[in-house]
């Protein structure tokens, strides 16, 4: 028999779900990673995007905010600065978001990773908005 | 002795703060419960984090990260974060933090000429004042449920600011919570990061040691990523800690405050029996003697 995973989502504040399921899919850094019962030891660092945990044919999607994820023995733990079902992902602030960091200064390295990150943290909330 | 009427009146006023003190002791008995359960949920959150960082250490990575740098010995610039709360009516709480908090300053000015304080909480900041000790930066937004985003925003910028070299060192005053008997003020060097790990945190077991870990995208990258992590989630403890310990701090004084309002009340109820049956005995006198004349 395959054995299901344990999807474990936490923030700082509050435990977001504690769930078993199908298939977990992630949103990494460089792109999307699909989980499967049985997956090889892992530890991965997240972007800003969706986790789509999916049991039996019903499919759940959160909201993440960076973050990290460790994956052994069948359990997924996601560890971010925020989750919130994609419901509740508040389309007006992230697009003003959006407005304010396209305004943000672009002149030192650092200065532009940081206006890459916000307006990839925007766009990631837009779209999971869209999805809902 | 006074006349009955005004201990009665002195008595119902005590009831009335009794009262108060009373409901004070519940609402912060209810907060602390939940101030508790979201210190658990950190302490949760950074448990795994250190787990995390144990697996990638066993996997032969080097923890090497800019926040980590070793501090110099005289630190040209520091700042100082002292937590306190908004509200008063909690014992020595505030006045324990303060007073360690300017034992610290006075340490740490001998050695280091630029400190910049920055204080949470409206308590802190007027005891600051009136020792003409002008804040940096003053925070009243945190209240008793410091919410995670505002304090990231609190720690980014001092990792800007520490990377920056515009501060070589961040301590921090609080209240530690150990237990529900004990809190201490204590004061924590954060910046530089002495160890990514909670030291004290209690081991739930140790992940499988000796397994293979696949690393996505790469350690490095990771831990570009986890060492801040790990400094926002340790600032967050601090202020969930003052938090819990500010309830447990108000919880006992009130407690203390009603059970004086009860002892008061028991004095001034006896001295009013008393009063009263004097103030009786004294009239029945006055009618006796009154009778005695007319009959005489």
């Amino acid at each position: 028999m395959i054995p299901r995973l344990t999807c474990i989502l936490v923030t700082p504040e509050h435990t977001v779900v504690e769930a078993e399921a199908d298939f977990v899919a992630l949103p990494l850094d460089d792109g999307e990673l699909g989980v499967a019962p049985r997956r090889a030891p892992l530890i991965g660092r997240l972007g800003f995007g969706q986790v789509r945990v999916r049991v039996g044919r019903k499919e759940t999607r959160y909201y993440v905010d960076a973050g990290f994820v460790q994956i052994a023995d069948n359990v997924v733990y996601v560890l971010t600065n925020r989750a919130l079902p994609v419901e509740a992902v508040n389309r007006a602030a992230a697009e003003q978001q959006l407005e304010a960091a396209r305004k943000l200064p672009l002149v030192t390295p650092q200065q532009e990773s940081a206006r890459d990150r916000a307006l990839r943290q925007a766009r990631a909330q837009l779209h999971a908005a869209r999805r809902a | 002795m006074p006349k009955a009427r005004t201990l009665d009146k002195r008595r119902a006023s005590i009831r009335n703060i009794r009262k108060i003190t009373r409901t004070m002791e519940l609402i912060a008995n209810g907060r602390f419960r939940k101030a508790l359960d979201r210190a658990t949920a950190a302490t949760g959150y950074a448990w795994r984090l250190a787990q995390l960082v144990a697996t990638l250490v066993e996997s032969g990575t080097t923890v090497r990260h800019p926040l980590l740098a070793a501090t110099p010995t005289t630190p040209r610039s520091c700042a100082l974060l002292v937590l306190t709360a908004n509200r008063g009516m909690c014992g020595g709480f505030n006045a324990g933090v303060i007073r360690l908090a300017l034992e610290h300053y006075t340490q740490l000015s001998w050695r280091c000429p630029q400190i910049a304080v920055d204080v949470s909480g409206k308590r802190g900041i007027a005891a600051l004042k009136q020792r003409n000790l002008a804040p940096a930066q003053t925070f009243t937004q945190f209240e008793d449920r410091p919410a995670y985003h505002a304090v990231q925003t609190l720690a980014d910028d001092y990792m800007g600011r520490f990377l920056r070299g515009e501060i070589q060192r961040l301590d921090v005053v609080y209240t530690r919570y150990f237990s529900s008997t004990r809190q201490e003020a204590v004061v924590e060097t954060l910046l530089p990061l002495a160890s990514l790990g909670e030291s004290d945190a209690p081991d739930h077991g140790t992940s499988p040691a000796g397994t293979l870990v696949e690393v996505l995208p790469s350690a490095d990258s990771i831990l570009e990523e986890v060492v801040p992590a790990c400094f926002r989630i340790r600032l967050f403890k601090c202020f969930l800690d003052a938090a819990a310990s500010e309830h447990i701090a108000r919880m006992v004084a009130m407690k203390a405050a009603t059970e004086n309002a009860d002892e008061i009340i028991r004095h001034l109820s006896m001295t009013y029996n008393r009063a009263r049956q004097a103030q009786i005995t004294g009239e029945i006198m006055e009618i006796i003697g009154g009778v005695e004349a007319l009959q005489s």
